[in-house]
C-alpha cells in the first residue's frame, strides 16, 4: 500500500499550526503520533493536501507535559504520549481510571507514538469502513467514503461507524474539559460536548482548531476508578465495547459521586447520566448495581460495527458495569 | 511530488537525502539507506516487525514519515551489535531459540533492547508486556523469553567482567 | 556411533546471525539496478465473466514497463498433476473477490498503482457461492463447467465393517462439528523477485518452501525449458504451507520480467497474503464413534465437506489427509470415511500445519472426552485402551515403525497432575487432553516418479571446507542447521567448518520441498548417506596411503585417528590433502526415497496419507473460564512430541510450542471471517493472532521412540502437536464448566450461549458462518 501524496507542514509554534491549519481549511489535517492516520491514509480513506504534522510543538513543554495543582487539578498537554500518561506515578495515584484505560490502549509500541490529544479525535470505526481502497471499491464503498448507504442499517442515512477510543470515557468519568485553540485563541469545552455521537462528524473541532490540552479538575482526584474492556487480544486491539467508572465512596460504603461512561458501542463515548443521579448518596447494593447496569445497555447501540456481535457487546456492557461499580466500592473499603 | 531534502540521525550516521514527504521511515530505512533488517509484516501498525528506536523509546517505522523524525536519535537492528560483537539480546536470541524465521525478531529486539535499557531485570510479566505489540507467528513466545532471560545473564556477565578487569 | 558428538545437542541455527543482526537477506530486502515494481489487478467481483480488459491507458502512462493479462500466460497450472485450473490472470472470468487479473510493471509502487486504476475491465457479474453446502446444490453457474455442483472432488473409503464396528459398541455418538477458516499468517508477506538475465534467462528469488515446485510451474508457464530458470529461496520469514504451493504473485513476477526485459518485484500487501491464502478450509464434519464398555473404539464413520474456494490447489490432498490420519493414530478396526472437496466463490484453501488432520482432530477428540464420560472412564484411559501396537499396519494402509504414545500420554497424565485435577478441579477451571499425529514427509510425490525424493551433494576440496549442497528448504523450521549437525556427526567435524549451499536449483539437486513435514527425515537420510559416503572416500584414502583397515579409523574433532594401538593421528586438513592425491576433489552422494513397503495400499486415493513414519502427540491443557464472559483462558499446556530422536533439542522444542500456539489459535481467536465472498479482517490487526498477552506458559517434552529408518532415529516435529492442542482445550472447557463447544474458533460468544443453554453450541445447520447470525448485515 502506498501512502498519498501532500505537503507536510510541521510547524515550530503554536500561533503557525493554526496559522496553515486556517490557511489550508478542509484540505488539511493534524498528524501527531500516526498511529491512527497513516495506516488510514495508506487506505486512502483521507485525501489531505497538506498533512500538519504538529509533533514539534512538544518541544513546548505547555504542550506535552502533564501537570497537577490542587487549585488547578490537572492539565495534560495534548502531545503527551499515551505512555507517559500510563506510567505516570501522579495519574497512577490521583486518576486511576485514566491510567487504567489508557494502559490498555492498543500496546506498548503504539502508545510511545500515540498522543492523548491524537487518541481523543481518534477516527470512528467500522469494519465496512476501515478496509483498503481495493476492498472498499469492491463493495461500492459505504455511506461514510464514497458510497450511497450504511452497510450497518442499510435503510438509514446516519453512520453508526463506533468511537473506539479508551481515554475518552476515562476522562469522561472525571468531568474533564478540553483546551482548543484556534485563530481567537484558547477556549475550554467540557469534553462531552466535543462528541457529536456521529460516525461521519465525530467531533466538535473547527478545521483551524486544534486540541491543545487536558483539564481534570482538581476535586477529581483520589477517586477510585477502572475501566473494563471487551477485546480478543489483551494488546493491539481496538475495544469492541469498554466501560470506564471513577467514585468516590465515603468511609460509610456511601458512594458520594459517580461516572459511568461507554466507549466502543456508540458513534461517541458517552456518559450513562443516570448513573451518576442514581449513585449519588447510595451504599453498594446488588439491586442498584443491576439497575445501573440495565441503563447503561439501554445507552449502549452497538450495531455490526465490528467483528464481535451487538447481542454480546451489550451484553458485557452489563457485565462490565457491573463488575466496575463493584470494584470502585470494593477498592474504596479498602477490601 | 517534490521531494524534499531531509537529514536523518541513524545507527551514529547522519544522512543527508531527498525524500518525498509522504515517505514511511521503514521504506527510507530499507529502500534510501539499505537498512533492509527493520521489516513490514502488516499495513496497520499491528505487528511490530518495524519497531525501531526513537531516542531510546521502541516506535513503529511503518506509522512514522521520515522526515518528521529529523531531529531523532535512530537506531535499527544494525545498529545494536555487528557480527563481531553481538549485544547480548542479538546473540542470546540465537543460542535461546528466539529467532525461527527470523522475520519478527528486529523489532523483537528492538523491544527487548528498550525494555532492558530501563529495567535491566525485568520479571516475566513486565517482560510480556513490554513485548505485547511484537507478534512471533513460530515460537509460540516462549524461547523468546528464554532468550530474553539470557540476554540478562549475559548482560549481568558482561558488566560483572567488566567491573572486575 | 553410540555418543553422538553433535546430534541431540542444542545448537543455535547456523542462520541466526544473520537474522539478529538484520544483515540476512529475504524476499523484499533484494533489489537490483534497475528494478521494476509489480502490482496486481484483483477482481472486485465473487463471480464475474471477463469479457475484455482495456490495458491501453495503463501502458501509455508513463513509467509503466508492462502490462500483462491472461493472454499473457494462458497455461493453466496447479500444485496438483489432477488440478491444473489456475492461470495466472484468469482468462475467461474471476472467481472470488482478489482473483487475478492482471498486472503491472513500473518504475515505482505509486505508478503501478495508478496504472491498475487505469485498466479497464468490462465484467458480467454472475452468481455466486459462497456456503459450501449450498454450493454443492447449484443447479448452474457453477464455478468450472467441468466441476459439476461444484464439487472438486469426493472420495469414500471403507476399512473393515463400520456397521458391525457400531454394533458391538455400547456407546456411539454422532455429532456435527464445524470449523472457521484460518490463515498461516506467516509473519512475511510474500515476495517475488524475478531478474530477466541479458542472456534471456530467468533467475527467481522467491519466498518458496518448494523451489522445485516453483521451477517447474514457471517453466510450464512462462513456456520455457527448465534449463533457462533458476530460483533462488532466500531466507524464508514462515512458511506454515502459505508459501508450499505456486502462489500467482511468483509467475506474476516471471510474466512481467519476461515481458519488461527488466527485473521485477512484488511484494503482497497483507491483504493480499489473506487473498491468496491458501490456508486451512471451513470445515464440516459429520462425526460418528463407538465405544464398548470398556473403552474400545469399535469404528469410526466421518462425513467431511472442506470449503476448497475458488481453485484446487492441494483440496484433494487435504482431504484426503482428512480421512487417511482420522482412523490411524489408535487402534481402530473399522472406519468408514466420505470426503467432499467443495468450490465456492472464495480465496482457494491449501495446506496449512497438519494439513487436513487437525479438523477431524477437532471433531474425533471431543467426540472421545463425551463418549470416555458416558463410559464412566477417564478420558487418558480410554486414550491408552486403544493403542497401536508397533511397528504394524493400520487398516488403510499405514505402515507404523515406531509409536510414543504411550509415553506421550504418561508424560503428559504425569506432569499435569491429571488424576488430582481432572474432574476435580473448582468450577470455573478444568483440565482436558487430547492427542493427534503427523506424516514425516509424504511416501508418494505430488508428481508421480521415480526420481528420489531428495538428492544431497558433499564435495570437499583442498580448503578442507565441506560443502553440502541440499535443494531442501530453511523457513524458520531448521532445515540447514539439521544438515550441519548430521553431516558434521558424520565426518567427525565442528559444524564450523560445514558450509551449506540450499535451494537454488542452479547449483542443488532436487529436494521436493518444505511441505508435509519431510525434509528431517528425508533430507536428513539423504544427508546422513551423503556424508557416510564421503567419510568412507577419506578414510580409504587415508588406509591405502598408511596401509591400514580402514576400519579401524575414525575421524573425531577434525582428525583422522585410528581405533587400534597404531597411533595415527591426522589432521582433518592434512587427510584431505591425502585423499585428493591422483582424485582432485572429493564428491558424494546420499538419495533417499521411502521404502515401497512405506507407500501404502491400493484403494483410490491411498497415495495421500502414508509415510516412512509418524509422529505423535498428546497434550494437556489447563482453562479457567469466566462464566459471565464466555472469556476463556488457558493456563497452561502441557505437549509431550514423539520426535523419534530430537537432533537438536532446541529446535524441536521451538517447533513444538509454536505449533501449540498457532493450534492455540485456531481453537479460540482465529477466523478468517466472511460475508458474501469478502473477507472481513484481512489484516494482523483484525485477524487475531495470539500476543504475548494470550498465549499461556507452554511446556514441550520431548520422546524419543528412535525410528528404525529416520536419520539417527528421528521423525517430524514441526506440525503434529498442532492437532491435540485444540480438542484439548475444548475438553478443558468442557471439564471446568461441563459445556462442549463444536465450533471453531471457541469464541467467548459461543461459551456463553452454551453456558446459558446449559448444554452444547453447534453453529447452525443451515450456514456455514461461525459468527452470529447478527454478525455481519447483508
Amino acid at each position: 500500500m502506498t501512502m498519498p501524496a501532500f505537503r507536510l507542514e510541521r510547524p515550530r509554534s503554536l500561533a503557525d499550526a493554526v496559522s496553515i491549519l486556517a490557511t489550508h481549511g478542509p484540505d488539511a489535517m493534524i498528524l501527531a503520533g500516526g498511529t491512527d492516520v497513516v495506516p488510514n491514509l495508506q487506505m486512502k480513506l483521507f485525501s489531505p493536501r497538506v498533512l500538519v504534522d504538529i509533533k514539534p510543538l512538544a518541544k513546548n513543554a505547555q504542550l506535552a507535559s502533564i501537570d497537577w495543582s490542587p487549585a488547578n487539578g490537572l492539565r495534560i498537554g495534548a502531545l503527551a504520549t499515551l505512555t507517559s500518561i500510563c506510567e505516570s506515578p501522579l495519574i497512577r495515584e490521583k486518576f486511576p481510571v485514566l491510567a487504567a484505560a489508557v494502559a490498555t490502549i492498543a500496546g506498548p509500541l503504539q502508545r510511545n507514538m500515540g498522543t492523548v490529544g491524537g487518541n481523543l479525535c481518534l477516527e470512528t470505526r467500522c469494519q465496512w469502513y476501515n478496509q483498503s481502497d481495493f476492498w472498499r471499491k469492491s463493495l461500492g464503498g459505504c455511506l461514510k467514503k464514497d458510497g450511497p448507504i450504511c452497510h450497518v442499517a442499510p435503510g438509514g442515512k446516519f453512520c453508526w461507524a463506533a468511537w473506539s477510543g479508551d481515554s475518552a470515557p476515562a476522562l469522561l468519568t472525571l468531568d474533564a474539559e478540553i483546551e482548543i485553540t484556534g485563530p481567537q485563541g484558547a477556549r475550554r469545552l467540557p469534553l462531552a460536548q466535543f462528541y457529536k455521537n456521529d460516525g461521519m462528524d465525530r467531533i466538535a473541532l473547527g478545521r483551524d482548531e486544534l486540541l491543545t490540552a487536558v483539564h481534570v479538575p482538581a476535586r477529581m482526584a483520589g477517586r477510585r476508578g477502572n475501566y473494563h474492556k471487551l477485546r480478543v487480544r489483551n494488546s493491539i486491539d481496538y475495544p469492541l465495547a469498554g466501560v470506564a467508572v471513577s467514585m468516590h465512596v465515603d468511609s460509610r460504603g456511601i458512594c458520594r459521586d459517580a461516572r459511568l461512561a461507554l466507549t466502543a458501542v456508540n458513534p461517541a463515548p458517552l456518559l450513562v447520566k443516570e448513573a451518576c443521579e442514581w449513585l449519588a448518596g447510595q451504599p453498594a447494593s446488588p439491586e442498584l448495581i443491576d439497575r445501573v447496569a440495565q441503563q447503561a445497555i439501554r445507552t449502549a447501540k452497538p450495531l455490526t460495527t465490528s467483528g464481535s456481535t451487538p447481542v454480546y457487546r451489550r451484553d458485557m456492557v452489563r457485565v462490565f458495569t457491573r463488575r466496575a461499580l463493584e470494584e470502585s466500592w470494593r477498592s474504596a473499603d479498602g477490601k | 511530488m517534490s521531494k524534499q531534502l531531509i537529514k536523518l540521525r541513524v545507527n551514529g550516521e547522519q544522512y543527508e537525502l531527498a525524500v518525498p514527504p509522504n515517505k514511511l521511515l521503514l521504506d527510507v530505512l530499507r529502500e534510501d539507506l539499505g537498512l533492509t533488517g527493520t521489516k513490514r509484516g502488516c499495513d496497520d501498525s499491528s505487528c511490530g516487525a518495524c519497531s525501531v528506536l526513537v531516542d531510546g523509546v521502541p516506535m513503529l517505522a511503518c506509522v512514522a514519515l521520515a522526515a518528521s523524525y529529523q531531529d531523532c536519535e535512530l537506531t535499527t537492528v544494525e545498529g545494536l551489535g555487528t557480527l563481531d560483537a553481538l549485544h547480548p539480546v542479538q546473540s542470546s536470541w540465537g543460542d535461546a531459540g528466539g529467532a525461527q524465521c527470523g522475520f519478527c525478531t528486529s523489532g523483537f529486539l528492538i523491544s527487548t533492547k528498550a525494555l532492558l535499557d530501563r529495567n535491566p531485570h525485568p520479571s516475566l510479566d513486565e517482560i510480556r508486556e513490554a513485548l505485547s505489540a511484537n507478534l512471533c507467528r513460530c515460537t509460540g513466545y516462549m524461547q523468546i523469553y528464554e532468550s530474553v532471560k539470557l540476554a540478562i545473564e549475559r548482560a549481568a556477565a558482561a558488566k560483572a567482567a567488566g567491573a572486575g578487569s | 556411533m553410540a555418543q553422538h558428538s553433535i546430534i541431540g545437542k542444542p545448537l543455535a541455527m547456523i542462520e541466526s546471525g544473520a537474522k539478529v543482526t538484520g544483515l540476512g537477506k529475504y524476499a523484499d530486502d533484494l533489489s537490483v539496478p534497475g528494478m521494476l515494481i509489480g502490482r496486481i489487478l484483483h477482481s472486485p467481483h465473487a463471480h464475474a465473466v471477463i469479457r475484455s480488459i482495456d490495458s491501453s491507458a495503463a501502458e501509455a502512462l508513463p513509467g509503466v514497463k508492462a502490462v500483462a493479462t491472461g493472454k499473457d500466460a494462458p497455461r493453466p497450472y496447479g500444485i496438483l498433476p489432477i488440478g491444473h485450473d489456475e492461470c495466472v490472470f484468469t482468462k475467461d472470468k474471476a472467481r472470488y473477490i482478489g482473483d487475478n487479473v492482471a498486472a503491472v510493471a513500473a518504475t515505482s509502487a505509486e505508478i503501478a498503482e495508478q496504472a491498475l486504476d487505469l485498466l479497464r475491465v468490462d465484467y458480467e457479474v454472475l452468481p455466486a457461492w459462497f456456503d459450501p453446502l449450498l454450493s454443492t446444490e447449484a443447479a448452474e453457474h457453477w464455478l468450472f463447467a467441468d466441476k459439476p455442483r461444484n464439487i472438486e472432488k469426493e472420495y469414500h473409503h471403507n476399512f473393515g465393517s463400520v456397521d458391525e464396528g457400531f454394533a458391538q459398541a455400547a456407546f456411539v455418538r454422532e455429532q456435527r462439528y464445524f470449523a472457521g477458516e484460518v490463515n498461516h499468517a506467516a509473519m512475511e508477506p510474500h515476495s517475488t523477485l524475478a531478474i530477466w538475465e541479458p542472456d534471456g534467462r530467468l533467475t527467481v528469488h522467491s519466498s518458496t518452501q518448494v523451489p522445485y515446485y516453483l521451477h517447474r510451474t514457471l517453466a510450464e508457464v512462462l513456456e520455457m525449458p527448465m534449463s533457462q530458470i533458476r530460483v533462488i529461496k532466500p531466507l524464508i520469514g514462515g512458511g506454515f504451507g502459505g508459501k508450499s504451493e505456486v502462489i500467482p504473485i511468483e509467475i506474476a513476477a516471471g510474466v512481467l520480467a519476461k515481458k519488461a526485459k527488466r527485473p521485477v518485484k512484488i511484494t503482497y500487501t497483507r491483504e493480499e497474503v489473506f487473498l491468496a491464502h491458501r490456508g486451512r478450509p471451513i470445515t464440516v464434519v459429520d462425526m460418528k464413534v463407538g465405544l464398548t464398555r470398556d473403552g474400545k473404539i469399535t469404528a469410526v464413520a466421518a462425513r467431511v465437506v472442506q470449503d476448497g474456494g475458488a481453485y484446487c490447489g492441494y483440496g484433494p490432498v487435504t482431504v484426503l489427509y482428512s480421512g487417511a490420519l482420522l482412523g490411524a493414530l489408535y487402534d481402530i478396526p473399522n472406519v468408514r470415511y466420505d470426503g467432499f472437496r467443495v468450490l465456492t466463490n472464495k480465496p482457494a484453501c491449501g495446506a496449512m500445519r497438519g494439513h487436513g488432520t487437525v479438523n477431524v482432530r477437532f471433531a474425533f477428540e471431543s467426540m472421545l472426552d463425551d463418549l470416555a464420560r458416558e463410559a464412566g472412564l477417564d478420558p487418558a484411559e480410554v486414550r491408552r485402551r486403544n493403542l497401536l501396537k508397533a511397528p504394524c499396519i493400520t487398516v488403510n494402509g499405514l505402515r507404523v515403525t515406531s509409536y510414543g504414545l504411550p509415553e506421550c500420554i504418561e508424560k503428559v497424565v504425569e506432569r499435569s497432575g491429571w488424576n488430582a485435577k481432572r474432574g476435580k478441579l473448582p468450577y470455573g477451571k478444568g483440565i482436558g487432553i487430547a492427542c493427534s499425529h503427523y506424516v514425516s514427509g509424504a511416501a508418494n510425490p505430488i508428481i508421480r516418479s521415480n526420481i528420489p525424493h531428495t538428492t544431497v551433494h558433499i564435495k570437499i576440496d583442498r580448503d578442507a571446507a565441506v560443502t553440502v549442497f541440499t535443494g531442501a528448504s530453511e523457513i524458520g523450521q531448521g532445515s540447514d542447521t539439521m544438515h550441519v549437525q548430521i553431516a558434521a556427526e558424520i565426518l567427525g567435524v565442528r559444524p564450523a567448518r560445514i558450509k551449506l549451499v540450499a535451494a537454488d536449483t542452479e547449483l542443488t539437486p532436487i529436494d521436493l520441498g518444505s511441505y508435509s513435514s519431510r525434509v528431517t527425515f528425508m533430507a536428513g537420510n539423504a544427508c546422513l548417506e551423503a556424508a557416510k559416503n564421503m567419510r568412507a572416500q577419506i578414510l580409504e584414502a587415508i588406509a591405502a596411503k598408511y596401509k591400514m583397515d580402514p576400519a579401524l579409523l575414525d575421524i573425531r574433532d577434525d582428525n583422522v585417528i585410528s581405533l587400534d594401538d597404531s597411533r595415527l593421528h591426522i589432521a582433518f586438513d592434512d587427510a584431505i590433502a591425502t585423499a585428493l592425491e591422483f582424485r582432485g576433489a572429493l564428491v558424494a552422494k546420499g538419495t533417499y526415497a521411502p521404502p515401497e513397503e512405506a507407500r501404502g495400499g491400493k484403494h483410490k486415493g491411498a497415495g495421500v496419507g502414508p509415510s516412512p513414519s509418524y509422529s505423535y502427540s498428546a497434550q494437556t491443557v489447563e482453562v479457567s473460564v469466566d462464566t459471565e464472559t464466555g472469556q476463556v483462558r488457558v493456563e497452561k499446556i502441557i505437549a509431550a512430541h514423539d520426535c523419534g530422536r530430537a537432533l537438536n533439542p532446541l529446535t524441536v522444542e521451538g517447533q513444538v510450542e509454536g505449533s501449540v500456539y498457532m493450534g492455540l489459535g485456531q481453537a479460540l481467536q482465529e477466523e478468517m471471517v466472511w460475508d458474501n465472498g469478502r473477507l472481513m479482517n484481512p489484516s494482523l490487526l483484525e485477524y487475531k493472532i495470539a500476543t504475548t498477552l494470550e498465549t499461556p506458559e507452554i511446556e514441550s517434552i520431548i520422546v524419543e521412540s528412535i525410528d528404525p529408518e529416520g536419520p539417527f532415529g528421528a521423525k517430524e516435529a514441526g506440525e503434529g502437536s498442532l492437532a491435540a492442542t485444540i480438542p484439548a482445550v475444548a475438553n478443558a472447557i468442557y471439564d471446568a464448566v461441563g459445556v462442549r463447544i463444536n465450533s471453531l474458533p471457541i469464541t467467548p460468544e459461543k461459551v456463553l450461549a452454551a453456558l446459558r443453554v446449559g448444554a452444547s453450541f453447534s453453529s447452525p445447520s443451515s450456514s456455514c458462518s461461525s459468527r452470529g447470525s447478527d454478525g455481519g448485515a447483508k
